[in-house]
């Protein structure tokens, strides 16, 4: 199993000039499979086709979080509201400004091994994968590898050489 | 010329002096310009003067003269420890809403009372500690109060600056000029905290005019305030009432460390000791991690350059042409070397700039007072002024620029984070005018009180 046999092949993406807010909505009501159902993350790609980023919820998160409150145990000291005022100033920044940059991405034909390896050791979820053009083809995800691991489980005659 | 059997050479203007010149010149140039790390430089510069034998191995590593100022280092070294293990017990944080509850949420209140809070936490633990814990909640408030966050941010800066004036731990510059004038605890406390408190007076009624009017807050937001409960911050009350038994100990091992003949790196370094070990910690590389070592790498790097210079003869140099600009007169040079140390503490970085003062103060004493020598030379009653003006201008030239104190660099950098840029020009223009304020204090201080009515 590679890859781009497991892979949701590529729907829908962002662009780096996005406003978060726009952003935020496109994650919202994303495709995922065939029905409406929202998404966890979208890769960012430029007007030359290349991915130069992937903006996740995680990210959407850290957008509100003051950086100043990472600095200091200031959790206990918030007042109700607080989110959603940071939400308002957020809502206009860009994508770019708020998108992991350095992406973990996989080529087409990884072995599956090779796919959890990175997910285990950088601890991400979504792999996107990228074709021998360098172009992204797709995005794998953690809940299909996981599928592909419960039926092999499960299917005593599935081999791995397949 | 016949070779002297002290550690410093006769005066020749040989190569080794050009060599050693040209390091310490280049040095600086590069820690100025910031093209590259100044840690870096600095100990690159080190490396060159031991490389080229212009200093002995030995001479930079075991002799007080020229060498690395351990003393320096281990305090430097030890409140850093303690500091990083009081962190996690939240008093910063409980100290902090404290304050701004004690300010009863008003807006101009609390940014008093957190200049208060700032210059006191200054005096005791270095600046660019206290601001890293004072400006994140100075922050949260000003959100919380939906007012202007520069105030505030601005305020913490200074304040901090002219408290940590007041003690020998307050700011690096005391604790360089504490050690190689062998001044104690209490001698700062006696000829620089008086004057600091009413620097700091002068400075509240600075910034009420300032700022007094433009704070204003709605009722309703005071309320954010008031409903914090500081005392949700105490994350370990165990290790707190640890860290204060410590911090006890060392505070009063300061106050007597003159009278008991210990060097106060001693008691820090007795203290991190102590408090690491009360923490039962199995992993120190954790707390010792934290300690700032490019700081730490940035001094020892300077000491052996200013080492290099030291024996070559160029400070010496330098001290003679000071002389002969102020003829000798004691209070104009005490005057040169504050409004000097001011503007070029203001432009540069303090550091290596008392670094350099510190020797420069000494050749002058032992060209005045030829037949004196050991601590009746370091602090002869006429010499005394000098070092306090030398650390009363270095200390609050600092405010002048953005560039001009660790602090401001970080405030300045923390705010541009937080979204808030403050420009060069912004913080010179309420940092100037501070500077200038404070340090005329200082002059008309130093002139009263040491040459006039010769306390």
């Amino acid at each position: 199993m590679k890859a781009k046999d497991l892979m949701i092949p590529l729907q829908e993406y962002l662009k780096p000039d996005t406003s978060l807010k726009e952003a935020a909505n496109i994650l919202r009501t994303a495709k995922r499979d065939e029905e409406r159902f929202g998404v966890k993350g979208l890769p960012v790609i430029d007007e030359k086709g290349t991915m130069v980023g992937f903006l996740s919820i995680g990210d959407i998160l850290k957008a509100v979080f003051p950086s100043y409150m990472s600095l200091m145990n200031l959790g206990d000291f918030t007042w109700d509201g607080m989110v959603e005022d940071m939400a308002k100033k957020a809502g206009n920044k860009k994508v770019s400004e708020m998108m992991t940059k350095k992406v973990i991405s996989v080529p087409e034909d990884a072995p599956l091994m090779e796919c959890v390896d990175h997910m285990i050791k950088n601890n991400v979820k979504r792999l996107p994968v990228i074709s021998k053009d360098g172009k992204i083809t797709g995005i794998l995800y953690e809940r299909d590898v996981f599928f592909a691991i419960t039926r092999a489980m499960l299917d005593e005659n599935a081999g791995g050489g397949k | 010329m016949t070779q002297e059997a002290t550690a410093v050479q006769p005066f020749v203007m040989d190569t080794a002096f050009w060599t050693a010149t040209i390091i310490f010149l280049l040095a600086y140039a590069v820690i100025v310009s910031e093209k590259i790390h100044k840690t870096i430089i600095a100990l690159f510069g080190a490396g060159l003067m031991l490389v080229l034998k212009i200093l002995e191995q030995h001479e930079a590593f075991h002799l007080e003269e020229l060498g690395v100022d351990w003393n320096v280092i281990f305090l430097l070294i030890s409140m850093m420890v303690i500091i990083n293990l009081m962190r996690p017990t939240g008093v910063f944080e409980y100290i902090a809403i404290k304050s701004a509850k004690f300010g009863k949420g008003d807006p101009f209140r609390i940014l008093v009372i957190f200049a208060i809070v700032t210059a006191v936490l200054s005096a005791l633990l270095d600046n660019v500690t206290t601001v890293l814990l004072i400006v994140p909640v100075t922050i949260l408030i000003a959100e919380a109060l939906e007012v202007d966050s520069l105030p505030y941010l601005i305020s913490c800066a200074l304040a901090s600056n002219i408290g940590g004036t007041a003690t020998l731990i307050g700011d690096p510059p005391n604790i360089m000029i504490a050690s190689k004038a062998q001044l104690d605890f209490m001698d700062f406390i006696y000829n620089l905290a008086p004057i600091v408190v009413v620097m700091m007076i002068f400075y509240i009624f600075a910034i009420k005019l300032i700022w007094g009017k433009k704070l204003k807050t709605r009722e309703e937001l005071k309320q954010r305030i008031m409903s914090m409960n500081e005392n949700e911050a105490i994350k370990d009350p165990v290790m707190l009432t640890k860290s204060l038994v410590v911090l006890g100990i060392v505070l009063t091992g300061f106050v007597l460390h003159g009278t008991l003949h210990f060097q106060p790196a001693t008691i820090a370094l007795f203290g991190a000791g102590l408090l690491l070990l009360l923490s039962k910690t199995d992993e120190p590389h954790h707390i010792l991690a934290e300690v700032e070592w490019p700081t730490i790498f940035f001094f020892i790097g300077l000491f052996i350059i200013i080492g290099g210079v030291v024996k070559v003869g160029l400070i010496k140099w330098m001290s003679t042409k000071v002389l002969e600009i102020t003829q000798g007169d004691l209070f104009a040079t005490s005057m040169v070397v504050m409004w000097f140390s001011a503007f070029a503490s203001a432009f540069i970085d303090n550091i290596p700039y008392v670094a350099t003062m510190n020797p420069l103060i000494i050749d002058m004493a032992k060209q005045l007072w030829p037949n004196v020598s050991g601590i009746q030379l370091l602090q002869h009653p006429d010499l005394m002024p000098l070092w306090w003006s030398l650390a009363l201008g270095a200390c609050l030239g600092g405010n002048g620029t953005a560039i001009g104190a660790s602090a401001n660099v970080i405030v300045v950098g923390m705010s541009e984070k937080a979204g808030k840029k403050i420009s060069f020009m912004k913080f010179m223009l309420y940092g100037m005018p501070m500077m200038i304020m404070t340090v005329v204090i200082a002059t008309i201080y130093v002139w009263l009180r040491y040459y006039v009515l010769k306390m």
